[in-house]
């Protein structure tokens, strides 16, 4: 009898075929009929519809949480101030409580006493929220590297959507970083679906945060 | 009636940075006002110890990040001094109009966020920062960076001056003294501002001769006391300005240091500019082995815009060996407890703002 590589042979093979047919057959008897062709095509527009309009009322009016905590608050400041005019944009006036927040905008240094604080207000802002790392500080612990006391980058605890370069960034740099979360937001950019606590967080553990 | 204990902050739109206070009231009036500090804190002292003579400016300007020029000033000072480096003279006056130009920027800064926290909301703001704006726009065109400078080397500036800077500084100069004379019809004519101002967080002489404040705090409640005065650096001897002090250290004197402030920092600039020599400006360069320094202690002290900043440092002979700074933000917080007791709560965060302090500085 010639020897055959394969584990198993052609009658095992066809019963196991079998098997698993009838498996599949006596599955799809438990389902419903499929429903009408008519009212899955509307349930499908008004869901697409639905989908766009919230998306591009939640694009066009971002508020920012008011929440500076170094240098780059400073600029912040002048962000929101007259030189820049945010609100044609739709980030209206800096809101001092998360709950009515979208944005939140990491600026400065975070220290370890700080970090359980500043994870604290992400936890208190209503989904949909986005995180936005403004300045070298807050995203990578910037000229305080090495200091014993800094957390090296926000993103070891929140979520980032945005990360803004410069020490500090100009205003300006912090108006694109928000029409750049405008596109993700209204899903013209890949990647565009909402982030959560759950991923993404660089060595949370090993922080103690 | 029982006191109640309010924890506010250390996230609070009302401190505008990162201050935890424990405030006892009874009522509406407070009884005790306990700070917390250190939110911030990411030891400069330890870090500057670990670098370079001319890499720590850097770490300096992240200190008191409204002035940031102020403490790059002062800290290359130090240096200057350990290594006995002579400054040219048109740099010493350029750095005393560069300075004098930050203290305006870090005043009208500071009117606009006190305008924010005694709730005339946005419009003062503005304005402060249309002509901050302005003053920064100078700095970065002499400089090249909006915030934060490092514009000074030992014995002179980074760079020369740029040529059209003494033209654009006197028009800048024009400018703000006529738009900040502006702010007095909206400021003091303006009856709410006086209530919440005026009466409000009162710090008596005494008082504050004890707590050892210094700046625009002390001149309110009526100390002649000015670095510049009395321990005159660079040129500050041969010009001729005045200080503005006054009596009854109430929040509304404080404001009104810093308003008038300004205009004598104008009056300093245009005599500056007018008295600086043609000739050269720009200091030593960067090198990574530099001369090493002399082994003296090493005390400077200057007139930051929030207060006398000081620097004692032991030299080593490529990097400090030990550098302590006094920041003025860190000995005028210990007043707060004692000017807001028996104050109203809603008072607590003009009395708080009226003292300018910045956490980069006192949380080190």
């Amino acid at each position: 009898m010639e020897e055959s590589d394969a584990p198993y042979t052609e009658e095992q093979f066809m019963n196991a075929k079998q098997r698993m047919d009838k498996l599949l057959e006596q599955s799809l008897k438990g389902t419903k009929n499929p429903p009408n062709v008519f009212f899955t095509k509307l349930s499908d527009l008004t869901k697409e519809l639905s989908k766009g309009v919230v998306n591009w009322s939640r694009t066009n009016s971002m508020w920012p949480l008011q929440f500076g905590l170094a240098c780059c608050a400073i600029e912040l400041m002048d962000f929101g101030a007259s030189r820049i005019d945010a609100e044609r944009k739709g980030y209206l006036l800096f809101r001092a409580t998360p709950r009515q927040c979208d944005v939140m905008l990491v600026a400065g240094w975070v220290t370890k006493s700080m970090a359980p604080r500043v994870k604290m207000l992400y936890e208190q802002m209503s989904s949909p929220r986005y995180v936005i790392s403004f300045g070298e500080c807050a995203t990578c612990g910037g000229p305080w590297w090495e200091s014993y006391n800094i957390l090296q980058g926000i993103d070891q605890i929140l979520p980032v959507d945005i990360y803004v370069a410069g020490c500090p960034p100009r205003p300006e740099s912090l108006f694109e970083a928000l029409m750049k979360l405008q596109e993700k937001v209204a899903g013209k950019d890949y990647g565009s679906r909402e982030r959560n606590l759950s991923e993404n967080i660089r060595g949370a553990e090993e922080q103690g945060v | 009636m029982p006191m109640m204990r309010i924890n506010v902050g250390p996230i609070h739109p009302g401190t505008h940075g990162v201050l935890r206070m424990v405030v006892d009231v009874d009522g509406d009036t407070i009884k005790n006002v306990e700070p917390h500090i250190g939110f911030l804190h990411r030891g400069v002292e330890k870090l500057c110890e670990t670098r370079m003579y001319m890499q720590n400016p850097s770490y300096m300007e992240k200190l008191d990040y409204v002035s940031a020029m102020s403490w790059d000033e002062l800290y290359v000072a130090a240096v200057e001094e350990a290594m006995g480096t002579p400054v040219k003279e048109r740099a010493q006056w350029a750095r005393m109009a560069l300075i004098e130009f930050q203290r305006i920027a870090n005043h009208l800064l500071w009117i606009g966020t006190l305008c924010n926290d005694i709730g005339q909301m946005y419009t003062v703001f503005m304005w402060c920062f249309r002509e901050r704006a302005k003053v920064l726009k100078l700095l970065e065109d002499v400089a090249g960076q909006r915030m934060f400078y490092l514009n000074f080397r030992l014995g002179g500036l980074q760079r020369a001056l740029p040529p059209d800077f003494v033209d654009r500084a006197y028009a800048l100069c024009d400018y703000l003294g006529k738009k900040v004379a502006e702010y007095e019809d909206v400021l003091d004519a303006n009856p709410i501002f006086m209530e919440r101002l005026k009466g409000i967080g009162v710090l008596s002489k005494k008082d504050a001769i004890n707590y050892g404040v210094t700046g625009p705090v002390l001149r309110a409640s009526g100390v002649e006391e000015d670095t510049r005065k009395s321990k005159p650096y660079y040129f500050y001897n041969k010009i001729s300005f005045s200080l503005p002090v006054k009596r009854n250290g109430d929040s509304y004197d404080r404001y009104r240091v810093r308003y008038e402030e300004i205009f004598e920092s104008i009056r300093i600039i245009r005599q500056c500019l007018r008295m600086m020599p043609e000739g050269d400006d720009v200091g030593a360069p960067i090198k990574l082995i530099g001369s090493p320094a002399k082994p003296d202690t090493v005390v400077v002290s200057r007139e930051l815009p929030k207060g006398e900043g000081l620097i004692y440092m032991i030299p080593d002979k490529q990097k400090p060996y030990r550098i302590s700074l006094r920041a003025p933000g860190f000995i005028n917080m210990a007043v707060l407890p004692k000017i807001a007791e028996g104050e109203k709560f809603a008072d607590l965060f003009a009395i708080f703002g009226s003292l300018d302090i910045i956490f980069g500085e006192t949380d080190r």
